[in-house]
């Protein structure tokens, strides 16, 4: 407990900053979107008349930017990618730091076995990303309901791609953990988060805008595309269970990983 | 210069990390186009099409059924990939020697502050200029096959000239961020808030004519990969706007480095 008390201590600031920027983007896109209304009535109009075929190769079926939900859809993979660099940089410090600062050897010199640590470790980060997820949860309604025609919109829908931040949040968690524990030094956690969630995106962005390849679909991006979700209120479930499946793999391995590693000390 | 080629050997493995990435990029990128290359039923399409409608969405400039409009679209990638690299690099190779606890020793030795900066900087510099020679290179491998036209080699050309122009920014943003932030590890934080701020606000300025003047904040909106196609030019504004900002981080840099209370 107290370890989990601690962690949760230290994380505190970076969750506060990182749920104010997920409103404060929530707010501000959301709130361009009357100006870009009637630009998007026009851009779906033009887009009626292309034959279906090259909308598929362009990736544009499910973008209809004239409604609210549809716009939403549009910049929900904005606040997805500031989420998963969060749930990055969490899942890449989460133990590695104690190396990186070494303090891994008081640590461990204490009482309590290495699940133990890394269970507490693991329930502060998540405690962490889920208050970042309550505020999206909290803002998304809020600025909807403000910027909708008269407050109206399809509820359920949002509430399914809500629903899939949690999973979204542990599959960059967990993942960047069990990289973590791979490679044998993590000095800098940025640009291993970075590479992850931009690797990802690009690899979906890519996929999504020329036609099929099956590289993406190990991309969380693809296994929880906004507007998929959007219009079908429900998720493309084989590929959502693709991500599961890397987050149990992930946690199993990363407890297996770091009962037997060998820690770098100070001395 | 003994810094230098220190700093050039520390971030060379690095350097190889991103040559394989852009490399990996570069040839999946182009597999798809095999696709699409002279696709009869996508010209079809595209020749259907009132040549107004075409213009209103660029389809000219993004024509995937030629080399060069496929490059058009690639090369925004390229330009998101090139800058992480390089504020990654100028955040990193300031801060990292006091995140490493090797400050103390590097700032001992006879050599000002400021040419640690200078040292440094041209290291990260010659690390992103080989960055874009790995892309230029595995672009020109991967186009031969094709063989364009000498129209393409122009627009490469410019296009790499532009996504040079980004990197620089990116790398003295970078650099600056290093210098100044007090706390080492805000600096790459920071750097990555920068960039996904940016990079959003290119895609949010391009989504009305009202939000056009955005692209001012933007670097990737700086050098719009249609008019360099069309118009085989760069709009002097932007490369102006570019120096500025340069200018500006460098001299930043300089100045808060040389009065920064060290974390030790």
């Amino acid at each position: 407990m107290n370890i989990y008390k601690h962690e949760f201590k230290m994380k505190i600031n970076s969750v506060i900053i990182w749920s104010l920027g997920v409103a404060l983007m929530v707010f501000i896109y959301l709130s361009i979107f009357s100006s870009i209304e009637i630009d998007a009535k026009l851009f779906n109009e033009m887009m009626s008349s292309f034959p279906e075929e090259f909308l598929i190769a362009f990736g544009m079926t499910d973008i209809d930017m004239s409604t609210i939900l549809g716009f939403f859809g549009l910049i929900f993979l904005f606040i997805q990618i500031c989420l998963a660099i969060q749930a990055a940089n969490y899942g890449f410090s989460l133990v590695s730091v104690e190396e990186t600062d070494l303090t891994a050897d008081f640590l461990l010199a204490k009482p309590v076995g290495r699940t133990k640590i890394m269970t507490s470790k693991l329930l502060a980060a998540l405690t962490g990303l889920t208050i970042t997820n309550l505020v999206l949860w909290i803002s998304s309604f809020v600025f909807l309901g403000m910027y909708s025609d008269g407050g109206q919109f399809e509820t359920k829908p949002v509430v399914y791609l809500l629903l899939s931040v949690a999973v979204f949040q542990l599959f960059f968690l967990t993942v960047g953990m069990l990289i973590s524990l791979l490679v044998k030094r993590v000095r800098s956690v940025t640009p291993y988060s970075m590479a992850l969630v931009f690797g990802l995106y690009v690899l979906n962005a890519f996929g999504g805008m020329i036609g099929e390849d099956k590289l993406e679909i190990i991309s969380p991006f693809k296994h929880f595309e906004p507007n998929y979700i959007l219009k079908h209120a429900a998720y493309d479930l084989p590929l959502a269970w693709i991500s599961v499946a890397a987050i149990v793999i992930s946690v199993v391995g990363s407890y297996v990983l770091y009962s037997r590693r060998n820690i770098r000390s100070a001395v | 210069m003994n810094i230098f080629f220190r700093e050039l050997k520390a971030n060379f493995k690095s350097l190889l990390i991103w040559g394989v990435i852009v490399i990996l990029f570069n040839t999946m990128g182009f597999a798809k186009f095999t696709a699409y290359y002279e696709n009869p039923e996508l010209i079809e399409v595209l020749n259907g099409m009132p040549p107004a409608m075409l213009a209103a969405f660029n389809m000219n400039a993004f024509n995937l059924t030629t080399i060069s409009g496929f490059f058009g679209v690639m090369i925004t990638f390229f330009g998101l990939l090139l800058s992480i690299s390089a504020v990654m690099w100028g955040s990193d190779i300031i801060s990292k020697e006091e995140r490493d606890k090797t400050v103390e020793f590097s700032l001992t030795l006879p050599v000002r502050r400021s040419n640690i900066v200078t040292a440094k900087t041209l290291a990260a510099l010659v690390n992103s200029i080989a960055l874009l020679g790995i892309t230029w290179g595995i672009t020109l491998v991967s186009v031969s096959k094709y063989q364009p036209d000498g129209d393409f080699y122009n627009f490469l050309t410019l296009g790499m000239l532009a996504l040079f122009i980004v990197q620089i920014v990116f790398l003295a943003v970078g650099i600056f961020l290093g210098c100044a932030m007090k706390q080492h590890k805000r600096a790459s934080s920071t750097a990555v808030f920068l960039l996904l701020g940016t990079y959003f606000l290119s895609i949010i300025s391009g989504m009305s004519e009202n939000l056009e003047f955005l692209k001012y904040f933007s670097p990737f909106k700086y050098f719009d990969p249609a008019m360099l196609l069309h118009e085989s030019k760069i709009d002097l504004t932007f490369v102006w706007l570019s120096v500025g900002i340069i200018a500006v981080s460098m001299i930043g840099a300089y100045v808060t480095y040389s009065k920064r209370d060290l974390y030790i």
